[in-house]
């Protein structure tokens, strides 16, 4: 080997030595143990037994341990929630993004970028302080009941806050740029030469966006919808503090099982449940859109 | 026709006008209403005071002196002073290894570039949550005390993720006829990476920084399963504040940390726009 290949290599394991070493450590060790963990046996005061038990995965799925305690419905039901309330946030999400996202595309590049900065600042402020601001506004005495009840429009407070659609709604509050910005590169792309055709061929204003533009600009509807879905499928900032106590969903689950009920082998397969559905989307949209999709959509 | 085209070209510019107005108008709410007097109905408009700021940052007021319980701001500041060390701490780590895994992956032709390539986005990907009980179970079986140091390595392995992002985008746009030129002209490999390379990727490194710092302050998830109990961070403590009930005194901070936030963020984000 000459020593210019020698030197390369020696420069290579310099780079990527410690790299190597913190995420193998600390980011996959810690994943490979939760996922040990998820099919051990509880023990009696919130340890761990070192016996084989699926039956972490039976309390959710339907099996479980008899010795134990019986089968509750309640675990599959919050499951299949977290997954209604995540579906409804990517869909309002969507809805939000998508025509902004023409709109924006069409200006002159200053303002484009402008746009794009204000879209992308409140990712870098506090989630907490966000969430907090529709507690104020939400809330029984906040500012939605106040404006409508002095102005004489309802006769008695609504409940808005501790619902699902507060959570929905704080839920594409925060994940409003995760949407846009994989929905905003595609529609930048797109080849307004084929709309004009298609409108001069004589197909309609709706034909042409369902048979052109929809097609055109489904990969970054499909970026957007799997990278908003995630998080918001685990989430449990936004319920604990828009849901109350009324509104459980996965996240807040997880939450328990660790910090209260002590029972971590369960709440690591419930976070497993969680990990399992983002890779089968990462793995559906992986096989439909190609591996690029991907790197589009994780890189912004 | 045209009446129709110049129609639907109105409404969605008003509807994205809204779109901003959704994301920016709550942010000027909370602005206002911190300078609220009412001390009870936070959302009804009683006068315009300073006190809830004077209060936080622990100046004496009427409030104090009528209120029956305070939030504490011995607290509060030590929480502030957590933060600012883990963030601090966590930058300086996220930043070496992110821009040496990035220079590594964009420079280097070696087996198991893609494999690397996903495991870092993979912590950007994965749901919070999963990631910090992963890091309790791990630290807890490691037999490693939960505090300052936990909250550093545990905030590391996403931050890590942020920091070879933006560098990584930097260096795709970078030019690389001047290193050929400095290599054609006679300087040594190092020489070039010092006078030519790290210039260029500076505002990228100091960019990816500033985000980086940001995003430690206001990490709640992951930090709230590997803080233990004895060390609160400034998020920490406002979700425990706001699960203990809401108080004037709440937006008086939120506004401080949107101000904070809005001033290093906009630094981070030029950085990583400007080309040259």
């Amino acid at each position: 080997m000459s020593s210019l290949a020698l030197r390369r290599r020696a420069q290579l394991a310099v780079l990527l030595g410690p790299v190597s070493l913190f995420l193998a450590v600390f980011f996959l060790g810690p994943l490979a143990i939760m996922i040990v963990t998820s099919f051990l046996a509880p023990g009696l005061y919130g340890g761990v037994e070192w016996t084989w038990y699926p039956h972490n995965y039976g309390r959710i799925l339907g099996f479980a341990d008899p010795m134990f305690e019986d089968f509750d419905p309640i675990y599959i039901a919050i499951f299949l929630r977290s997954l209604k309330i995540a579906a409804l946030t990517v869909v309002a999400a969507l809805v939000v993004c998508y025509p902004a996202a023409f709109c924006i595309s069409r200006l002159s590049d200053r303002w484009k970028n402008f746009c794009l900065f204000l879209i992308t600042l409140p990712f870098f402020t506090s989630l907490i302080v966000r969430l907090f601001v529709w507690v104020l506004i939400l809330r029984q005495t906040g500012l939605v009941n106040e404006v409508l009840l002095t102005s004489g429009v309802i006769a008695r407070l609504l409940d808005l806050i501790y619902t699902d659609g507060a959570i929905i709604l704080g839920m594409v509050y925060v994940f409003i740029p995760f949407m846009f910005m994989p929905v905003y590169a595609s529609v930048e792309k797109l080849d307004w030469t084929l709309v004009r055709a298609s409108l001069d061929l004589g197909a309609g204003p709706v034909r042409t966006f369902l048979r052109i533009i929809l097609p055109l600009t489904a990969p970054g509807i499909a970026g957007g919808a799997v990278i908003v879905f995630i998080p918001a499928l685990g989430n449990f900032v936004v319920p604990a503090i828009l849901g109350g106590a009324k509104v459980m969903m996965l996240g807040n689950l997880i939450e328990q099982q660790f910090l209260a009920a002590r029972n971590w082998p369960f709440g690591s397969a419930l976070a497993m449940m969680v990990m399992s559905v983002m890779l089968v989307l990462l793995f559906v949209y992986v096989v439909v859109s190609g591996r690029r999709g991907l790197d589009a959509a994780a890189g912004q | 026709m045209k009446i129709l085209a110049t129609l639907a070209r109105g409404s969605l510019i008003a509807y994205t006008g809204l779109f901003f107005a959704f994301i920016y108008i709550p942010l000027v709410l909370i602005a206002v209403y911190s300078f609220n007097a009412n001390p009870i109905n936070m959302m009804t408009w009683s006068g315009f005071t300073t006190e809830w700021y004077a209060q936080v940052l622990g100046f004496k007021t009427t409030i104090s002196e009528n209120a029956l319980y305070l939030e504490s701001t011995d607290q509060l500041l030590q929480a502030v002073w957590n933060s600012l060390r883990i963030a601090a701490s966590t930058t300086a780590i996220a930043t070496v290894l992110g821009t040496a895994i990035a220079i590594a992956l964009y420079r280097f032709d070696f087996f198991g570039r893609r494999f690397y390539r996903v495991v870092m986005f993979m912590p950007m990907l994965m749901p919070d949550i999963v990631l910090g009980i992963a890091l309790l179970i791990f630290f807890v079986n490691a037999g490693i005390g939960l505090g300052i140091g936990t909250i550093i390595i545990g905030q590391c392995t996403f931050l890590i993720s942020y920091v070879f992002i933006v560098v990584s985008a930097r260096l795709a746009g970078m030019d690389r006829t001047l290193e050929n030129a400095s290599a054609d002209l006679g300087a040594n490999e190092w020489t070039t990476f010092r006078k030519v390379v790290f210039p260029q990727l500076l505002p990228g490194i100091v960019g990816g920084a500033l985000l980086a710092f940001i995003i430690s302050m206001d990490d709640l998830v992951i930090t709230y399963f590997i803080a233990g109990v004895d060390v609160t961070t400034l998020p920490m403590f406002i979700f425990a504040m706001l699960r203990r009930g809401i108080k004037p005194e709440i937006n008086a901070i939120a506004v401080m940390m949107l101000t904070f936030s809005f001033v290093v963020a906009s630094l981070g984000l030029y950085l990583r726009s400007r080309q040259k």
